[in-house]
């Protein structure tokens, strides 16, 4: 894959989940693929994961979420909307019971990855995702 | 696929007497309850100390987390009950904290304050079993507070109370954080670790590998890091804090992450005893054998709990349980099936305890000590983690100790390395995880498992009551707690704690005052967010300090 421009994305763990595991591995992962990441670790409030989409002019966010506060993804992707950053999209990863999976989809969530799910999926979902996937190949 | 041991030891496809010609009995292994205690510490074994059988309890109200226990007593809980605290109460803030309202109750028990603890344990005793309560570093000393207060208020004699109620700051590195500093984290766990050693109190702190390797790491590092953590507290609460080194290790206990991967499973515990023991008698000169005694609990590993074809996860803890009892543990609690999808629901609780029950009743394992003694290959697996483990814990020291590694950052790219790598091992089909990368089925076709449901509006309610709750304490007395820890705070890191910790948390003083009260004293902020102010007059404190 060649990526002519570069695609730049958060990785964030929200709330007060400090199980950095996934994120830092998948962050590991898309960087890799050559993508940029900005990863913001522990402790973020939606607040500060949109102030920080918006200072960091990213494509995609990427929250890890393992500890059943996944009620804050959402919270974070209705203000995205209330700050013009609609285009920007959201994935999450973590346990999430499936009936919750299709929660998010519904609120607005691009994609959840559950565990076990492949790292090449997880990228290629972060490239098909950004700017109408034209770097996907 | 890859044959061998998750530190890269390639397995033979058979094991001979040549392969441990060089073992000594005596000098390696001993009889059970002789050092080096590879073999366990109690010569009948299970005979004469059945492990504690227990489940982590923790959701919801303190109400519900009661119910929990008392349902887990009726499914055969036995030896001890354990709880772990939601994330707000690791991180001590309160429930009506704004961040701590959307994350009251949720993934643990909101313990923030002392009246949580009386309806929690209401109906309980604190005697006859052990009392674990799980959470991060810095509550170790609300924690505690809530034990010590209690004992008191029920008349309990506070040398019959045991379990473990304390956390390593190590944790906080691996995937256990908290919001707190090092350097107070650090004081806090000694605080509370002197406390309970001068005054015979029996709890023990967890001092773990679990986090550790549920965060990615393999079985040689984490009983590298186990050692490293190990020689670092002891030898502070030895040299710093004047203790005996007989009496500093009464503390520690050992959490032990066990997978699947059954005899390594094994050789790792039996070998970690043997490691601790020679520290404990060559390095820190042991004079009491029982100090040479590292207690081994074994959490069954929830990172091996599949999110595809839940009901899998049941035959891996059943192998897990099984390696943990037959590599000696004193208490044991398991992963559930549900693990990956949420917290444990009923049915997946009963199932992780009667998965004990089993291999406790119905196997024969639990009526001899040590069976796998003298096996060529566990024999052999026991030499090489060993080993390997030396090698790690060698480098560990060349920084100067875990705190020294960790501040270079050596322990936080080892661990992401690992994990990075086991990853990458399921990935590319190297390691096979049946109904993962291996026999998958179609999603539409994945086993159904009842979920249990975490509610966004039970932390509203829990937020809700502690700010009225609030109001109704009585103030001025509460104050005066308050300001008297504000003071004692102030007077450098080995001034104890614990004495005005406890006065405050029996005027029901909550955590999130008595973290911030602390915080201030030190110069940080009152809310380790930055987003409410301190609710006393403190500051008054501050300047008539200055002025004095």
């Amino acid at each position: 894959m060649q990526v002519s421009e570069r695609i730049k994305v958060i990785i964030s763990m929200i709330g007060l989940d400090g199980h950095t595991m996934g994120a830092e591995v998948v962050a590991r992962l898309l960087r890799d693929a050559g993508i940029e990441v900005v990863y913001l670790g522990v402790n973020q409030t939606p607040e500060m994961i949109v102030q920080a989409a918006m200072h960091e002019d990213v494509e995609a966010i990427g929250i890890s979420s393992h500890a059943s506060n996944y009620n804050q993804v959402v919270e974070l992707v209705e203000l995205l909307e209330k700050n013009d950053l609609k285009h920007v999209k959201v994935f999450c990863g973590g346990n999430i019971p499936k009936h919750k999976v299709v929660e998010l989809k519904d609120k607005g969530i691009a994609e959840v990855f559950p565990p076990g799910s492949s790292g090449k999926k997880i990228v290629e979902t972060f490239l098909n995702g950004t700017r109408g996937g034209k770097w996907s190949n | 696929m890859k044959r061998e041991t998750d530190y890269g030891y390639e397995i033979k496809s058979v094991y001979t007497p040549e392969d441990i010609a060089g073992v000594d009995y005596g000098r390696d292994l001993g009889d059970p309850g002789v050092y080096p205690f590879t073999r366990g510490y109690y010569p009948e074994g299970y005979r004469s100390r059945m492990w504690t059988r227990r489940m982590t309890a923790g959701l919801g109200s303190s109400e519900d987390t009661n119910k929990v226990l008392k349902r887990y007593y009726r499914m055969g809980q036995r030896g001890g009950l354990c709880v772990i605290s939601d994330r707000v109460f690791s991180d001590c803030i309160d429930p009506d904290h704004p961040l701590g309202r959307k994350e009251a109750g949720v993934l643990g028990w909101p313990g923030c304050s002392f009246l949580e603890f009386e309806e929690m344990m209401d109906d309980i005793p604190l005697t006859g079993h052990s009392i674990t309560l799980l959470g991060s570093c810095a509550p170790t000393t609300l924690r505690l507070a809530y034990v010590v207060a209690l004992a008191e208020k029920r008349g309990d004699e506070i040398g019959l109370i045991h379990g473990s109620v304390m956390e390593s700051p190590f944790e906080n590195y691996f995937g256990q954080t908290d919001v707190q500093p090092f350097d107070l984290n650090l004081k806090l766990f000694l605080d509370a670790a002197e406390y309970v050693l001068r005054n015979n109190i029996r709890m023990r702190a967890c001092i773990i590998s679990q986090h550790f390797q549920e965060s990615g790491g393999n079985n040689a590092q984490a009983i590298a890091v186990e050692l490293s953590m190990l020689k670092e507290i002891i030898g502070l609460l030895v040299n710093e804090r004047g203790l005996e080194f007989d009496t500093a290790a009464k503390l520690p206990y050992e959490l032990f992450s066990i997978g699947s991967r059954f005899f390594e499973e094994v050789a790792k515990m039996r070998a970690l005893r043997r490691m601790w023991a020679r520290l404990a008698k060559e390095e820190f000169g042991a004079k009491d054998d029982k100090s040479c005694h590292l207690l081994l609990s074994v959490h069954t590993s929830g990172r091996t709990m599949t999110y595809q074809q839940p009901l899998n996860n049941i035959v891996r803890c059943a192998i897990q349980t099984l390696a943990g009892v037959i590599g000696g543990c004193s208490a044991l609690d398991n992963a559930t099936l549900d693990n990956a999808h949420a917290e444990p629901s009923a049915l997946a609780a009963r199932m992780s305890l009667n998965t004990q029950h089993i291999v406790a009743c119905e196997t024969g394992a639990a009526d001899v000590v040590d069976p796998l003694a003298g096996s060529y290959f566990v024999e052999t697996l026991t030499n090489r983690i060993e080993e390997e483990a030396y090698k790690i814990y060698g480098k560990i020291q060349e920084f100067g100790g875990m705190i020294k590694a960790l501040e270079a950052g050596y322990i936080q790219k080892m661990l992401t390395d690992e994990a990075i790598k086991k990853f990458q091992e399921i990935e590319n089909g190297e390691r096979l995880v049946v109904g993962v990368n291996h026999l998958v089925l179609p999603p539409g076709e994945d086993f159904e498992i009842p979920i249990q449901e975490v509610r966004g509006e039970d932390s509203e309610k829990i937020a809700h009551r502690m700010q009225e709750w609030k109001k109704t304490r009585n103030l001025p007395h509460l104050t005066e707690k308050i300001v008297q820890l504000y003071r004692d705070a102030r007077k450098g890191d080995r001034f104890n704690l614990m004495p005005s910790i406890i006065d405050a948390v029996k005027s029901y003083a909550t955590a999130g005052e008595v973290m911030g009260t602390i915080r201030m004293a030190r110069g940080l902020s009152y809310d380790p967010f930055h987003i409410i102010e301190c609710p006393f007059a403190l500051d008054g404190e501050a300047s008539a300090h200055a002025a004095a």
